[in-house]
């Protein structure tokens, strides 16, 4: 986990619960950016619907319906809360799904990116077994659209074939497409002129996307609050998503988990 | 046929000097070389592609989209960053738009049916045809005298397209009609019964410090839900201290999760808690003392001692006790906690009391003197003024309007009665979306002749005789004012990003045709419904004010578009803020059905995805989890968990839910946060037509709702007035949902280690 520092962007994002609504937006936002095949109801049945962002809903209730004998079902209705919480592929520069592979189909690219090669996938699927945070989706069906809908694929996205596992790139694409205005405009690429799709919907503002190698940059400075942690930081994963606590005022000490 | 050698070098010749040709005008040509194996494989290189500015219809908000189009095709769809309303965000329905588009099911050309009434048999005929004899048949009529027996039936419509319909119909001599399931015929009464309003106000949460809501799903699917969403991310994690929330409503939904403290209510109790609120308020002297008189008639507390807190809380009537609504009220008009804000409506406003409820909460803001102040209620100027060919005095440039459920069901009456000649129905559904009591389908079969403009064959444009299919808004030329507004004036311009699809024309093109045909040309003079628009653009740019600029007409035009439509933050309004008296009576919700044979209380609810049923078409957003149970593409039943396993219900067991109005079937979902006497149940399936994706599926909640209960003041349908009881099948399904595809990720660490972290406080 060698900190990069090859002159490139760090891509990394910040995702604040205390904001997020769970309202979808950025989960049909990567659906349409990123030709994600339609879940159909079978498909959900099977529990093998894709979706490279989803949103967890955690329930919680107090701490004393957490210690035996109780249950947390019994938890009266009216002190439940439900948490939500944005997971996608954490890009994490100490990848457990990396190493794994036996083609090298996934590895990291020199701008923090774990990138999955399509065409060098086999299927193994020791990736998602790797994988901590279940953001590796297997396309266990060839992906089929009706002949219209086939309209609106977006021509910068490869649509994966049976058999190959999938997963967020990012928005690799929207990146590029930055990269290439600005060069052709002769300038830099501006602080939040990136956004993947999720990003660009989010309409509580609760997903930032930046460079995190620049000092100046919004996820930079949002890394570095008080509220920022990782998902399972103690895996070792290094991950490039940093996420902001949930607030919540009516906390107990009991229930606390800073 | 064959092809030589020397044939095939000449076509290949000729193609390469054609693509040398083209090449001129496109991008430097080193962008297409420039790639570097040392970034495979995304290193994928971009086609060109234009981003054009259009009005989201997928919802009345009144959203600005920017939709990204390659060689003709729509791909993509974002939020219009320089539109007041949405900034550049947008919601799940609005990015589905673009399905709605390339939807398989579309009509593709016009078709006539063949058989009966009920047959589902249509043959495709040309637009010609079509329209010869839509004429014919429409002349016949008006000859006979009976066009004053027509309906025309949509969607609400605002804008130059409202104002076109409703002068078609005056000219033919119909009547309008303007319908949709959920309609605010209630907010809107509470709003000018205490603001003197009579467009919704802007709600300004990104500035207020502590929010109070009831019933108001306004972070799901209530009335503007991006507008809403940006001033709550703001108002949480925004430059000023983190504002607190609390959420008061009968069902735990996706707002009142997000809420700092969730309130239960039972239903219909939501009036008389903010009157207790405001009580304890005038009784602490916490509020603004003039406006308690304004309020009370001059009477002060007496005048509520009805709702003193003990007396509202009772026995646990209201599900809120007297300690509770004494800790509302001062926090409420704690002093650190100003700006505060009150909003209501949803369900709150879905009861026989729905005015009453919503007048109460809405008068809490009078209280602490927000009305027109950051952080508060501010008032949306009337839309800009336009008068002219189409607008006048009398109905003059503004949002859509819905009519009032009577006016619907007085409508529905009629053609049950063979009293309606002609149908013409443009994207509304009366047939999916009344009460079941109310027989919609069997009033509509009894039409004689029946005309549909919708761009999908849903359940009434099913029973249609003839289908003239509209296009898509993608597809067409619109504007818009979007209500709520975003606290000043705007209206955003909806362009075609890309040509029609399937042969569809624009429904204003198609009512500009038929007045010519049917020799109304001096009530509707347009050749086009492009030129009603660049005719309002002129008067618009006459205005000489707001953010589009240009010395002639075509730049002005030009930028209109280019910029997706017209604002003037300056034009603000200067409307005064003096509160008046409220009504203290009537404050009694009136149920449907007995406790005893209907232990529970329906509390349906708009779908983030498939919202009231409008979007059930669309295979995006009927795969978008629900975000408190994460199901998908069906219809469920949130139970209480332990009632569920008193009555001895796992998930996914299919009950039957029976009003006194009609029963629907509903897969249960064991929910630990749902009141034990509430059954919610998610609006927007059961469609009987509307394409692949929605035909066949699930049930929709508002055809149990008994119609007979209404508002007393409005009439509007009491659609949360009703209750049910849940009787097992004995049949099971697997309910398709998100949770549980993948393992939830928080497999069991020690509690420094959990996924979910929360702090206590703002850090």
């Amino acid at each position: 986990m060698a900190k990069q520092d090859n002159g490139r962007a760090k891509w990394s994002m910040v995702v604040d619960s205390d904001r997020c609504t769970g309202c979808q937006a950025c989960v049909v936002a990567c659906q349409a950016e990123n030709n994600i095949p339609l879940n159909e109801e079978d498909i959900f049945k099977q529990r093998r619907a894709m979706s490279w962002i989803r949103i967890e809903r955690y329930w919680e209730v107090p701490f004393e319906y957490t210690q035996h004998p109780k249950k947390p079902e019994d938890a009266p209705f009216d002190q439940v809360k439900a948490r939500f919480l944005p997971i996608l592929c954490q890009h994490c520069e100490n990848a457990p799904c990396e190493p794994v592979c036996p083609v090298f189909a996934t590895y990291h690219n020199d701008e923090g990116l774990n990138v999955q090669v399509y065409n060098r996938c086999i299927g193994t699927r020791f990736c998602a077994n790797n994988d901590p945070y279940n953001v590796r989706f297997f396309n266990y069906w060839e992906p089929g659209w009706p002949e219209t809908l086939r309209n609106q694929l977006n021509p910068d996205v490869t649509v994966r074939s049976r058999g190959v596992m999938e997963k967020c790139t990012f928005c690799v694409q929207r990146i590029r497409r930055t990269e290439r205005t600005a060069r052709k405009e002769g300038r830099e690429v501006a602080d939040g002129e990136h956004a993947p799709a999720c990003v660009q919907a989010c309409p509580t503002d609760a997903l930032v996307f930046g460079d995190i190698n620049n000092p100046d940059s919004r996820v930079s400075k949002l890394s570095k609050d008080a509220r920022s942690y990782r998902l399972l930081e103690d895996q070792g994963t290094e991950p490039n998503i940093h996420y902001l606590m949930k607030v919540d005022p009516f906390l107990t000490e009991e229930n606390g988990h800073e | 046929m064959a092809f030589s050698r020397r044939q095939f070098l000449k076509l290949a010749g000729g193609s390469a000097a054609g693509a040398a040709v083209l090449a001129a005008c496109r991008p430097a040509v080193r962008e297409f070389i420039a790639q570097s194996p040392v970034l495979l494989p995304e290193d994928l290189v971009t086609g060109v592609d234009n981003w054009y500015a259009t009005l989201c219809q997928q919802c009345s908000s009144g959203c600005g989209i920017q939709v990204r189009v390659i060689e003709g095709r729509a791909k993509k769809v974002e939020g219009n960053p320089l539109h007041p309303i949405n900034a550049g965000k947008l919601c799940v329905r609005g990015q589905a738009g673009v399905q709605a588009l390339y939807h398989p099911d579309r009509i593709r050309r016009p078709m006539r049916k063949t058989g009966g009434r009920d047959s589902l048999k249509f043959v495709e005929i040309s637009w010609d045809e079509a329209l010869d004899e839509v004429v014919g048949r429409l002349s016949q009529i008006k000859a006979d005298g009976a066009a004053a027996n027509a309906i025309v039936m949509t969607e609400p419509l605002g804008g130059h397209l409202g104002a076109l319909v409703s002068r078609f119909a005056s000219a033919y001599g119909a009547g309008h009609v303007a319908y949709e399931p959920i309609d605010q015929a209630v907010l809107k009464a509470a709003i000018r019964g205490v603001f003197g309003q009579d467009s919704l106000p802007f709600f300004d949460i990104a500035n207020s410090r502590y929010l109070l809501s009831f019933g108001a799903d306004f972070l799901g699917g209530w009335i503007s839900q991006v507008q809403h969403s940006r001033g709550y991310g703001e108002f949480r994690q925004g430059d000023g201290p983190r504002g607190s929330f609390t959420h008061v409503d009968s069902r735990f939904s996706m707002t009142a999760a997000n809420a700092d403290r969730w309130v239960p209510i039972r239903p219909g109790w939501e009036g008389k808690l903010a009157l207790s609120i405001a009580y304890v308020i005038i009784r602490e002297d916490l509020g603004d003392a003039g406006a308690a008189d304004d309020l009370t008639g001059g009477r002060g507390l007496d005048a509520l001692a009805a709702f003193r807190p003990d007396r509202v809380a009772g026995d646990g009537r209201s599900g809120v006790t007297a300690e509770r609504i004494e800790e509302l009220a001062l926090e409420f008009a704690a002093p650190d906690h100003q700006p505060a804000l009150a909003i209501g409506g949803g369900t709150a406003g879905a009861h026989t009391n729905g005015v009453f409820n919503l007048s109460a909460i809405y008068a809490l803001n009078h209280l602490v003197g927000n009305v027109g102040k950051p952080g508060g209620v501010i008032f949306n100027p009337a839309a800009p003024d336009l008068r002219g060919s189409l607008f006048t005095n009398d109905a003059p440039f503004g949002p859509a309007k819905a009519d009032a459920f009577p006016d619907v069901r007085a409508a529905v009456d009629r053609m049950r009665s063979g009293q309606v000649s002609v149908l013409l129905v443009h994207n509304a559904n009366p047939v999916h979306g009344l009460p079941a009591a109310l027989n919609a389908r069997e009033a509509v079969r009894q039409v004689p002749y029946i005309v549909s403009l919708s761009s999908f064959l849903d359940d009434t444009s099913l029973l249609a005789d003839l289908v003239l299919p509209s296009s898509v808004p993608m597809e067409d030329w619109a504007d818009g004012v979007a209500e709520p507004g975003p606290g000043h004036q705007a209206v955003g311009f909806q362009q075609p990003v890309v040509r029609p699809f399937q042969e569809t024309r624009g429904f204003g093109d198609i009512l500009l045709t038929l007045a010519q045909e049917l020799g109304m040309e001096a009530a509707l003079p347009w050749e086009t419904f492009r030129d009603v628009l660049t005719d309002g653009a002129q008067r618009l740019q006459g205005l000489n004010r707001g953010n589009v600029t240009g010395a002639s007409f075509g730049a002005y035009w030009n930028d209109l578009l280019r910029q997706g439509g017209w604002w003037d933050s300056r034009s603000r309004s200067t409307a005064s803020t003096r509160a008046s008296a409220i009504s203290l009576q009537g404050g009694d919700a009136d149920l449907s059905g007995s406790q005893g044979d209907y232990p529970f209380n329906l509390v349906p609810f708009e779908s983030i995805g498939i919202g009231d049923g409008r979007g059930a078409h669309l295979p995006w957003l009927q795969a978008t989890p629900d975000p408190m149970t994460t199901a998908t593409w069906a219809t469920w039943v949130e139970v209480n968990q332990k009632i569920a396993k008193e009555m001895d219900l796992r998930e996914g067991d299919v009950v039957t839910i029976e009003s006194p109005a009609g029963s629907i079937e509903a897969a249960v979902y064991p929910n630990m946060a749902t009141p034990p006497w509430v059954l919610g149940i998610p609006m927007g399936q059961g469609h009987k037509a509307f394409g692949r994706y929605a035909e066949g599926r699930g049930s929709n909640p508002l055809a149990v709702v008994d119609p007979d209960k209404t508002d007393r003041e409005t009439g509007a349908l009491a659609w949360a007035a009703t209750r049910v009881r849940m009787v097992p099948t004995g049949r099971r399904i697997r309910i398709p949902k998100m949770e549980g595809t993948v393992l939830p990720i928080d497999f069991g660490f020690a509690s420094g280690n959990r996924v979910i972290k929360i702090a206590s406080k703002d850090e």
